[in-house]
C-alpha cells in the first residue's frame, strides 16, 4: 500500500509533448505498414478479411498439396514435384484476384474519405505518399509471390527432396527475384489503374481489363493481321509468368506465345510495364485535387 | 512543442496571388496572423480554403510572399506541415477505423514515435470529450463526434499551429458552444496558435483574439477583435419612450446628443452617465440600453460605422 510519500499522479491528461520526434522520412514506412495491414484486412472487420484470405488460400493451397504429396507419397522423383516456374503460372489467378480486388484498397478509399488530404497536410508529399502506398501493396503482394515458393523450398529441403546445399542459395536468389518482379508488376499495374478512380469496384474492373484484354486483342492481331510477335509483351500476366520460367531455368511446356521471344525482350517488356504503371500513377497524383 | 517566438506572426502573407486558370482566387492577399486564436472569416468562395491550402504548401501560389512559422511552405512544405495540425471541413473519415486508431495513425504520420502516438491519441480524445467513445468506429459516430475526432487528430502531435476549417459545421447550437469552448481552451491552456476558418462571425467574436476578413481573395479587415470593435467615442442610450425629452434634458446639461432611429448617441463626458441617470429618473422612463459606443463584428464585416 502506498505510504503517501510514494504516491504519484500518473493520469495527467492532455499536456504539451516534449518527447522525441521521428525524422520526416519515418512517415513512409509507417504509412506502408498501415497500408499493408489495411490491404490484408488486419485489424479490420471480418468482411474486409474475406478477399485477402481467399487469395492467400488460392496462392498457398497448391503449395500445401504439393508438400503433402511430397512428404506422404512413396517413390517420389524430382520430376513428380511441381516446379517453381509452374507454381508461379498456377497462382496467376490468385495474383490477378489480388491485384483487382484487394490492392485497390490502398489508394481508392483515401480519396473517397478525404484521408489523402490529411496525409498531404502532414509531413508527406505526393511522391512520398505514393512510395509508401506502393511499398505497402508490394509487401502484401510478396506474401503471395514469395511466401508459397519459400514454403515449398523449406518443406522440400526438410523432406530431403530439395536442392543440394550448394544449389540452395542460387535457388533462393531466383525465388526472391521472381517473387519481387512478379509482385512489382502486379502492384504497379493495380496502383496505376486505382489512381484513376476512388471506387474499388471500378478499379477492379479496370485491373481485369488491363491484365487480360491486351492478351485477347494482341494474339488475333499477330495471327491474322501479321502484327509483330513483340506485341505479345502487352500480355503482362503471361510475360511475367514466362520470365519466371526463364529465371528458374525451366522450360515452359504450356506453349504460351511469349516463349518464342528473346529473354532480353521479355525482361525489357516486364521492366517497361512496371515503369509505365508507376509513371502513370505518379503523373495522375501529381495533379490530383487532394484538398477539399 | 517548439513554440514560435512570442509576438512573431505565425503566418505572414504579402501580395499573395493564386489563380485557377483564369479565375483569381487570391488577389494580392496581405495578412499577419497570430499568435493566439485568429478567425479567418469570409463568405463561401472568399478564398479562405485556398489560403489554408497555400499555408500548408499543398498548392503553389502564383505571386507574393508567404511565411508559415517562419518558413516558406512552398519550399519547406514537409518541415512546415510537420509542425501544423489540420482539421478539414469535410466529415468523411475512414468509417471502419476506431477513433483511437485514426488519431493514433495521424499522430504517427506527424512523426510521433508509436508508443507516444498511442498515448497522445488517448489523451487528445479524452480532452475533446470522446474518452469513453474512443474505441467506436468513426463511421458510427455523429457529426458532432466526428468534428471532435478531427480536432483530436489535429492536436494529438502537439503542433505549433492548428488550422481548423469550419470546425462547427453541422453542429447544433449546444454542440457549437461546446466546440468553441474547447477550441478556446486548446488555444489558451495549451498554447497552440489557432487559425479558425469560418463564415460564422459570431464564432470568431466568441473565441478569437484577432480576425482576418477575406472577401474576393483580398483582406478587407484585419486586426485584434478589440481594435476592430472599437467604435467612435461616446455612449449609446436607448429608452422606452420620450427619447426627445431625454435628449432635451441632456442637451440642457451641455452634452452633445444626436438621435439615430430612436437611439441617442452621446458625446463621452465625465458626467454623461450621471446625466442619463438623472434624466430617465426625472421623466420616469425605462432605460433599455446604456453602453459605450462600439461595433459588432457584423458591423465591421458589413462596413457599418467604419
Amino acid at each position: 500500500m502506498s505510504t503517501g510519500q510514494d504516491a504519484r499522479l500518473y493520469d495527467l491528461g492532455y499536456r504539451s509533448y516534449d518527447g522525441p520526434r521521428e525524422r520526416p522520412a519515418r512517415a513512409i514506412p509507417a504509412l506502408a505498414e498501415f497500408t499493408a495491414r489495411r490491404v490484408l484486412g488486419l485489424g479490420r472487420g471480418g468482411r474486409h478479411k474475406v478477399l485477402p484470405a481467399v487469395t492467400l488460400v488460392i496462392a498457398y493451397l497448391p503449395a500445401l498439396f504439393s508438400v503433402a504429396y511430397a512428404v506422404f507419397a512413396r517413390n517420389i522423383l524430382p520430376g513428380d514435384l511441381v516446379s517453381y516456374g509452374d507454381y508461379m503460372f498456377f497462382i496467376g489467378s490468385a495474383l490477378a484476384l489480388f491485384a483487382a480486388l484487394v490492392a485497390p484498397e490502398a489508394l481508392c478509399p483515401d480519396r473517397r474519405t478525404g484521408l489523402l488530404g490529411l496525409y498531404l497536410a502532414g509531413p508527406l508529399d505526393r511522391t512520398r505518399y505514393l512510395v509508401a502506398k506502393g511499398a505497402g501493396v508490394l509487401g502484401a503482394m510478396l506474401l503471395i509471390t514469395l511466401g508459397p515458393l519459400l514454403f515449398m523450398l523449406l518443406a522440400f529441403v526438410l523432406a530431403g527432396l530439395g536442392p543440394s546445399v550448394s544449389a540452395t542459395p542460387k535457388l533462393l536468389l531466383r525465388i526472391f527475384a521472381v517473387g519481387l518482379v512478379t509482385a512489382l508488376l502486379y502492384a504497379s499495374l493495380s496502383l496505376a489503374v486505382s489512381s484513376f478512380t476512388s471506387r474499388r469496384a471500378v478499379a477492379a474492373v479496370g485491373v481485369v481489363l488491363v491484365l487480360f484484354v491486351p492478351a485477347l486483342v494482341v494474339r488475333p492481331a499477330i495471327e491474322s493481321a501479321g502484327a509483330p510477335n513483340a506485341l505479345d509483351l502487352f500480355s503482362s500476366p503471361f510475360v511475367v509468368a514466362n520470365l519466371a520460367y526463364r529465371i528458374f531455368g525451366e522450360t515452359q511446356e504450356n506453349h504460351q506465345p511469349v516463349t518464342h521471344l528473346s529473354t532480353g525482350l521479355v525482361v525489357a517488356g516486364v521492366a517497361a510495364a512496371i515503369a509505365l504503371g508507376a509513371l502513370v500513377c505518379w503523373l495522375r497524383y501529381r495533379r490530383l485535387e487532394a484538398f477539399r | 512543442m517548439q513554440n514560435a517566438s512570442e509576438n512573431q506572426p505565425v503566418i505572414s502573407a504579402r501580395g499573395v496571388v493564386k489563380r485557377y486558370g483564369r479565375a483569381l482566387a487570391l488577389a494580392g492577399l496581405d495578412a499577419e496572423i497570430g499568435p493566439g486564436i485568429t478567425g479567418l472569416l469570409g463568405s463561401n468562395g472568399a478564398g479562405k480554403t485556398t489560403f489554408i491550402s497555400l499555408a500548408l504548401g499543398l498548392r503553389s501560389r502564383n505571386e507574393g510572399e508567404l511565411l508559415v512559422l517562419g518558413r516558406d511552405p512552398a519550399t519547406a512544405g514537409i518541415e512546415v506541415r510537420s509542425r501544423i495540425g489540420y482539421s478539414p471541413e469535410h466529415h468523411d473519415l475512414p468509417a471502419e477505423l476506431t477513433a483511437t486508431d485514426f488519431v493514433r495513425h495521424l499522430a504517427e504520420m506527424h512523426l510521433l514515435p508509436r508508443r507516444a502516438a498511442v498515448q497522445r491519441a488517448n489523451d487528445a480524445l479524452w480532452l475533446v470529450g470522446l474518452g469513453e467513445e474512443r474505441f467506436r468506429p468513426v463511421g458510427n459516430m455523429s457529426t458532432g463526434q466526428r468534428q471532435r475526432v478531427k480536432l483530436a487528430a489535429a492536436i494529438a502531435h502537439d503542433p505549433e499551429l492548428v488550422l481548423l476549417d469550419e470546425p462547427t459545421d453541422g453542429l447544433d447550437p449546444m454542440q457549437r458552444t461546446e466546440m468553441l469552448a474547447l477550441i478556446r481552451r486548446i488555444g489558451t491552456e495549451f498554447g497552440m496558435n489557432i487559425v479558425l476558418s469560418s463564415h460564422h462571425l459570431e464564432e470568431a467574436e466568441r473565441i478569437c483574439d484577432a480576425v482576418v476578413i477575406v472577401e474576393g481573395g483580398e483582406v478587407v479587415r484585419a486586426g485584434t477583435l478589440a481594435d476592430l470593435r472599437r467604435g467612435p467615442e461616446g455612449i449609446v442610450v436607448e429608452v422606452d419612450e420620450r427619447a426627445d425629452e431625454v435628449a432635451s434634458i441632456l442637451v440642457a446639461r451641455g452634452i452633445d446628443v444626436t438621435q439615430e432611429a430612436g437611439v441617442l448617441l452621446l458625446a463621452a463626458t465625465d458626467d454623461a452617465y450621471d446625466a442619463v441617470r438623472d434624466a430617465v429618473a426625472e421623466l420616469e422612463v425605462g432605460l433599455r440600453r446604456l453602453e459605450p459606443r462600439g461595433r459588432t463584428l457584423e458591423d465591421v464585416y458589413l462596413g457599418v460605422g467604419a
